[in-house]
């Protein structure tokens, strides 16, 4: 009797939980090489989540060219969490259309970044150009493939790590970095919007002899396309790469995910979250989870946006507005 | 910078063909000197090389140029998305923001009709050519979800109200939210969900005016519904809260008149529209009705009583056969019930209805619940082949003397009875000049040259019990000198809709 008594009480609870249980969706706008990384970190999220409350969620992705994605959301994009490539794009989104605030990178650990990543270079197999360093990239001769620092967060992240590297190498001399630059971008006949613009550019159209790539999207094109076919070259220097992410704060409240959509967030962090970029070829800021998958990082000298261009605000002011550096030595080759 | 088009290339895209064919040119002439040479002396590796090395830089160039041309498309891709959209067509002039969030469209109805009356002892007025309706028609969406729609009226064409001034009115003014096809709601001024016959749109009736079934199904009328199609709309449900109106009345006065309210309602199922049974598919059966209770009584929830050119029961000539005396209000409690099936297949259509209105009616002292009846029957079939359907016929081949094209033929059928209750008479509507049934019979051949323009003709025959015997005055004016002999009717109309 007793045992009939727990059985229908189980049920009965089990048909309250069922009877309390609902559907939450979010949108998860981000950057173009993180398709893979979300697709399946959102089904993680989304047994934690049942877990956890009994809820089910639902995330979709949206993906382009970081600086467009930013520019979607300060449109109308009803985004309720930003995963993008460079805390410059959510800012534009704090400013222009104040749907978050100014100080939102305070609001998760490492600055809202829950994994970094780099710039490397792709090279076709066996590496006929012999390209191992920045150098070799801006070489006569060389085809570069890289997608427009306009619009790509990706290619703002490559176009510094060139300058870093210029400004490292000439001791911080301003005009040979930028010569140097210049001549970089003269080997690139043909600008994507994104940065998975620019892998199919190289990748399946075979154009060119080098992709400057996300660490994480030479990765995938190896899986993708067949290990056969291309390597993985990483440059002695390149730069920090911090993608970070944010709760868009308006629109989760207006619908209602404000706490899934900052639980959503949280869990990178967890080991689980960790785990998972790990193994998409994000460098996980967890030491014991980066110490785990070290094998897939090759180690080699991080520059930051901060130490080397004083930070993004001023970055973007200088080499990518209207009229900026990119705008004077870029000039489109046909 | 504006772009430069040439021969349906922009200027661009013109210099990288032609620098692919110079590139072409080229590499063939090394190939040709190349061979050329191989007549006369071995070739070297370097010039083998070199020319490896060349197809590989034209190879680049010509993939180069390709994905160009790729990123070119897909950015005017992406720009085309975000652009407004204009159509004009067979549907009216819209236009729609680029995700089809908002929209509006404009269309239009006119319609020119001819009455001819004949053997009606020269009633005068009745024969005329008139504006029967008049209509620039708003409609719309704002935020995806929230439909609306704007009719307003300038022909004033309403039923009995030939000769009337033309002043313009509001006839459908509502605002509709689709949470799915399955749960909507609709707010504003708009027709109540009863009469199959009185539903249709009005460019789409089989006959110029609707059957005196419809004479007893209430008009437009303000309120609130609640309405939807299931199941891929083999079932659609409407119900709704109304201000009420009396039988074929609508609320013209955009306000209510009384403070009780009205409950409409209607089931309509199409069980095998989903099915592969083609025969079957438009075969709809359904049920409508409505329920009010006037606590007081009330004046305008009657057809009015003056007579003549004001509103009451109707002929399809749209002469009044039946009147209530001036003294009788009504009272208490109203309903409708109205059983209808529809049944379409290729050029074949028919349509049925059945309608009961329980009216409590008052004068004086005396009091009665009238119930009063109608039915109607009424079919289609195109001569040219192509699918009479509930929202009208297109032609196959639209109108094209030029080329043979003739637009699309139909012919038409109707028959439909109004019988009041035996009750009314005569303490509520005198048996002297007032019908106590009417019987209707009609023909019609409709020519449809596109699925804008329309021109009807028909004939309609109605007979009356009762009535015609009214002396004086009353023997002149409806219902009397209307219900004295036969209605004989015919028709003409030529319609734009769009």
């Amino acid at each position: 009797m007793r045992k009939l008594l727990k059985l229908f009480t189980s049920f009965g609870c089990a048909l309250a939980v069922a009877a309390h249980a609902k559907e939450v969706r979010l949108l998860n706008v981000s950057y173009d090489p993180t398709r893979e990384l979300y697709q399946e970190y959102n089904t993680a999220f989304a047994q934690y989540w049942k877990t956890k409350t009994g809820d089910d969620v639902v995330v979709s992705q949206s993906h382009g060219g970081s600086g467009k994605q930013a520019q979607g959301v300060i449109n109308g994009l009803e985004a309720d969490v930003v995963t993008l490539a460079l805390a410059y794009d959510i800012d534009a989104i704090s400013q222009q259309a104040k749907l978050l605030p100014a100080d939102w990178q305070k609001r998760f650990p490492n600055n809202s970044t829950p994994y970094t990543s780099t710039i490397v270079f792709l090279v076709r197999k066996g590496n006929p150009k012999q390209i191992k360093d920045w150098d070799d990239v801006v070489k006569k001769g060389v085809t570069v493939v890289v997608a427009n620092p306009k619009t790509s967060g990706g290619a703002r992240w490559a176009y510094l790590a060139a300058y870093a590297y210029a400004l490292e190498t000439y001791g911080h001399d301003d005009a040979q970095a930028r010569d140097f630059i210049t001549r970089l971008y003269k080997n690139v006949p043909v600008l994507d919007s994104g940065a998975r613009g620019s892998t199919v550019t190289f990748a399946q159209r075979g154009i060119g002899d080098v992709l400057l790539a996300w660490e994480n999207e030479a990765h995938l094109a190896l899986k993708e396309f067949g290990d056969d076919k291309f390597d993985i070259v990483t440059p002695p220097l390149s730069i920090l790469a911090e993608p970070p992410v944010a709760v868009v704060d308006k629109n989760a409240k207006r619908h209602g995910t404000t706490e899934v959509a900052k639980a959503y967030l949280d869990y990178l962090y967890s080991d689980a979250g960790q785990e998972i970029a790990a193994k998409n070829f994000y460098r996980p800021r967890n030491e014991t989870i980066a110490a785990k998958y070290a094998g897939n990082f090759t180690r080699l000298k991080l520059v930051t946006v901060d130490d080397e261009f004083g930070g993004w605000s001023k970055a973007q002011k200088t080499h990518f507005a209207d009229g900026g550096v990119f705008d004077q030595i870029f000039q489109p080759q046909n | 910078m504006p772009t430069e088009i040439i021969g349906g290339k922009t200027k661009n895209e013109k210099m990288k063909l032609n620098r692919i064919i110079v590139a072409a040119i080229l590499g063939a002439q090394f190939a040709s000197a190349a061979f050329a040479a191989d007549d006369t002396a071995t070739n070297s590796a370097t010039d083998i090389e070199a020319l490896k090395q060349q197809i590989q830089d034209l190879d680049q160039k010509v993939r180069i140029l390709e994905r160009e041309r790729e990123n070119d498309q897909d950015a005017a891709a992406a720009t085309a998305k975000t652009v407004p959209r204009i159509t004009l067509g067979e549907n009216g002039f819209g236009f729609s923001s680029a995700d089809t969030n908002f929209a509006v469209a404009i269309h239009g109805q006119i319609q020119a009709d001819s009455r001819t009356f004949s053997h009606d002892d020269d009633i005068a007025g009745n024969s005329s050519i008139l504006l029967r309706r008049v209509r620039p028609i708003i409609s719309g969406t704002v935020y995806r979800d929230f439909d609306f729609l704007f009719v307003p009226e300038f022909a004033n064409g309403t039923p009995g109200a030939a000769s009337a001034a033309t002043t313009p009115s509001i006839y459908d003014a509502y605002v509709n939210y689709r949470y799915s096809p399955a749960i909507q709601v609709q707010a504003g001024k708009f027709k109540g969900p009863i009469g199959l016959e009185y539903l249709q749109n009005d460019a789409y009736t089989f006959f110029n005016e609707r059957s005196i079934a419809t004479d007893l199904i209430p008009g437009r009328d303000l309120g609130f519904e609640l309405h939807g199609d299931l199941f891929g709309g083999v079932l659609s449900y409407a119900a709704g809260i109304f201000n009420g109106v009396g039988d074929g009345q609508k609320n013209s006065s955009n306000i209510g008149f009384q403070d009780n309210r009205e409950f409409d309602g209607r089931l309509f199922v199409q069980p095998f529209k989903t099915t592969s049974i083609a025969a079957l598919q438009h075969l709809g059966v359904g049920v409508g009705g409505s329920w009010g209770d006037s606590s007081i009584t009330n004046t305008l929830g009657l057809p009015n009583t003056t007579g003549g050119s004001q509103p009451g029961f109707y002929t399809d000539g749209q002469q009044q056969f039946f009147a209530y005396t001036n003294s009788v209000v009504a009272g208490r409690t109203h309903w409708r019930l109205s059983p209808q099936a529809s049944y379409f297949y290729g050029p074949f259509g028919l349509l049925g209805e059945y309608v009961i209105s329980d009216q409590n009616v008052q004068n004086g002292t005396h009091s009665a619940d009238l119930q009063n009846t109608a039915w109607e029957i009424s079919g289609g079939w195109v001569l040219t082949g192509e699918d009479t359907t509930y929202t009208g016929v297109t032609p196959r081949y639209p109108f094209d003397p030029r080329n043979g094209h003739w637009g699309a033929l139909q012919i038409v059928a109707r028959y439909s009875e109004l019988d009041v209750d035996k009750a009314a008479f005569p303490l509520f509507a005198n048996p002297a000049v007032s019908a106590s049934a009417a019987q209707e019979w009609s023909v019609g051949l409709n020519w449809y040259l596109n699925r804008n323009i329309r021109v009807n003709a028909s004939y309609a025959h109605t007979t009356f019990t009762g009535g015609g015997a009214g002396t004086g005055a009353s023997a002149l004016s409806a219902p009397g000198a209307v219900t004295t002999h036969p209605e004989e009717v015919f028709f003409t109309r030529v319609q734009l809709a769009f």
